[in-house]
């Protein structure tokens, strides 16, 4: 099969195309932030749906935690189910840290990646003798004893208690960023102008673009940060010891530093993700940290495509929209009313997951790719 | 004195519930060395089943029965559609599969009953059976617990004594070894989901007709996990290691949580977990399970 384009790496042409693409890929993603800052809807006969920076940054947070699973899972072949449990941790430590000590979010990183690595690796040890499916009957375990955890009354005082913690932050955008003009500039494009709203942006805009654009930087540098993981030494152990285990040892990798690693890793992304979340929600409450989050991030996971950096992002696009838009689905054809009210969502996820599991094992980004290889084909010269 | 008898009571009821639950994750371990995520689900909406022909009109233990057939052709169904395909070596993608079953059921249940706690037939006489001082032992707990040795014996018999419980024990076994003496697997396997998929429904309704209790489509949710942490405990393919497995976890959660000062009382999950974590640690045959031996 010939490919439309053929590139060679390491030639102009490519670098050209490599950087077309990052060049577009941040402009559709900063359109979209400005077109849906204030509403950001879709109607589709008569359901409306929402398509608000709000869902996008809390996608974004589900798509750092699953970038965590796609590191133990994926990479490492390890069935962990436990990150709604490191989710939360991140989301509960930020959030204390912001609310009773008044940091700024983003300096309560620099608590939340450590401690989540630290509580991972420690989660990570029975991992060194426990194997395959004991390990997912315990780190589901560890996914459902999160909210009763929170809920203890001697943590009250740090946790907030089956009410939540608030955090009472307000994000500002600095004024050296020039959201406002550029916002006018959108508007007065011919045509399309009406799609940015009109007038300036109110003051809750302006702090929710400034989160948008803050999120993205942090999953950013996450997603760039695991890709050369993966690339290097450490990541190819991980994917020796998933392919397998024995030879790996046999070759020489130190399985029980690089599994504890590996759960550190995701542990800490699943606290860095967590950390978003609360930033964006602005609350972290217990019972957005249960077992049922938990196996959503797995559906994230399986239909992003597990063992894929950009399923990760096409997971948490999935968690974040599909449950609110099957919620606001309120009539389609053929279908009686009783059966759109009610946890639609959950419903759609697990056929999902069941379906890409039986027809599509390597998930949307794995056809996505596919579909690009018709077109583009990128050569490597050194492999020749 | 009266309040620890209360208590080991207390356990006897709960350990009955969880050990019937365990039973059906044990019997499709020993099929299929798979821990089926959707096992507590499943048995929810065979609960809802039984409630739903009761409501119907049907005797209550007739709607058990049928429901139990029911609920057992339906994982017949599932095990043929969707399990089948896949290698039963490979866990990871069953272990997501039946954590979508698990999503799917709970959904199902929740869209066609509600969120609302309905009230369930009550299948045992109500009252206490006897009473020391001011602990009593109600009769559901006796039925509860003779109905879980009942159940047991009843599978004893099945799998020891019959054709098919004879090939079921050859599959668990070798399933490579017993395909070339001509054992049919794939519907031997289907026979065990729906074996366990009916015990379960059995353990839901028994779970469910505990009079402090109402059914719920999350009912399971948490009975899983301490299901989950019985099988392991009794050795996950032992059957009656799954009774031992389910009464120690009655009586860990109603006894010794109570006991245990720096352990507060809504940590019972949590210390089940850890029950979880240290059986699989340094003993992960629990009780009564057959070793697992690695061949490096």
């Amino acid at each position: 099969m010939k490919a439309r384009f053929t590139l060679t790496k390491g030639s102009t042409q490519y670098r050209n195309y490599r950087i077309s693409v990052w060049a577009l890929l941040i402009l559709i993603f900063l359109l979209i932030g400005f077109a849906f800052v204030d509403v950001g809807s879709i109607s589709i006969g008569s359901n409306k749906y929402n398509l608000s920076l709000i869902r996008l940054n809390k996608a974004i947070a589900y798509g750092v935690a699953i970038l965590g699973l796609q590191v133990v899972v994926g990479y490492t072949g390890q069935i962990a189910l436990g990150q709604s449990f490191f989710f939360g941790m991140g989301a509960y430590i930020a959030a204390w840290l912001v609310a009773d000590h008044s940091w700024p979010f983003l300096l309560t990183l620099l608590v939340v990646v450590p401690s989540c690595f630290l509580a991972g690796m420690i989660f990570g040890l029975p991992a060194l003798r426990i194997k395959g499916l004991y390990l997912a009957l315990l780190t589901f375990g560890l996914a459902s004893i999160f909210p009763t955890i929170v809920k203890l009354d001697s943590l009250n005082v740090y946790t907030g208690g089956a009410n939540g913690k608030l955090t009472g932050y307000k994000f500002k955008a600095p004024s050296w960023i020039p959201l406002d003009e550029i916002a006018q500039m959108l508007q007065n494009i011919p045509l399309l102008g009406p799609f940015f709203g009109d007038g300036p942006l109110s003051n809750r805009e302006e702090s929710r673009l400034w989160k948008y654009m803050l999120f993205a930087i942090i999953a950013t540098i996450c997603f760039w940060l695991i890709s050369n993981l993966i690339k290097s030494r450490p990541g190819r152990a991980m994917r020796a010891i998933r392919d397998n285990e024995t030879s790996a040892a046999v070759s020489g990798i130190n399985l029980a530093l690089t599994k504890t690693i590996s759960f550190g890793v995701a542990s800490a992304l699943g606290g860095i993700g967590g950390a978003i979340y609360v930033a964006e929600v602005g609350i972290a409450s217990p019972d957005d940290f249960s077992s049922l989050v938990a196996i959503y991030l797995i559906v994230g996971l399986v239909v992003g495509g597990v063992g894929t950096l950009e399923g990760a992002i096409i997971g948490g696009l999935v968690y974040a929209l599909i449950p609110d838009w099957a919620s606001s689905t309120q009539s389609v054809a053929f279908v009686p009313e009783r059966w759109l009210q009610g946890p639609t969502g959950s419903l759609i996820l697990g056929i999902l997951l069941i379906l890409l599991t039986l027809f599509m094992p390597g998930g949307i980004s794995t056809a996505l790719k596919k579909t690009k290889k018709k077109y583009i084909q990128i050569q490597n010269p050194s492999l020749k | 004195m009266d309040l620890f008898l209360q208590r080991l009571f207390d356990g006897l009821t709960n350990g009955s519930a969880y050990a019937l639950i365990a039973v059906a994750l044990v019997l499709i371990f020993k099929a299929t060395t798979l821990i089926n995520f959707a096992q507590g689900e499943q048995a929810m909406l065979g609960a809802f089943i039984v409630l739903q022909l009761w409501n119907w009109g049907l005797p209550m233990w007739i709607a058990v029965i049928t429901g139990m057939l029911i609920s057992g052709l339906l994982a017949g169904g599932l095990e043929r559609a969707i399990i089948r395909r896949f290698d039963p070596a490979d866990h990871l993608p069953l272990v997501i599969i039946t954590l979508g079953l698990f999503l799917v059921l709970n959904a199902v249940a929740a869209i066609i009953w509600r969120y609302d706690p309905l009230a369930f037939p009550q299948l045992f006489p109500h009252g206490s059976a006897l009473t020391i001082g001011n602990a009593r032992l109600s009769w559901y707990s006796i039925f509860a617990f003779g109905s879980c040795i009942l159940v047991l014996l009843l599978l004893h018999v099945l799998l020891n004594k019959t054709k098919i419980g004879l090939s079921f024990r050859a599959v668990s076994s070798n399933l490579e070894s017993s395909r070339l003496c001509g054992i049919k697997v794939g519907p031997t396997l289907q026979f065990g989901w729906a074996l366990a998929a009916a015990a379960g429904t059995f353990g839901a309704s028994i779970y469910a007709a505990n009079p402090v209790l109402q059914i719920e489509p999350s009912i399971m949710l948490r009975a899983l996990i301490f299901s989950i942490t019985a099988a392991a405990l009794g050795g996950l393919d032992s059957l009656w290691g799954a009774l031992l497995g389910g009464l120690t976890i009655g009586f860990i959660q109603s006894v010794l949580v109570q006991y245990i000062p720096f352990i507060p009382n809504e940590m019972t999950l949590a210390a089940t977990v850890a029950v979880l974590l240290i059986v699989l640690t340094f003993r992960p045959s629990g009780f009564l399970g057959t070793k697992a031996v690695e061949r490096v």
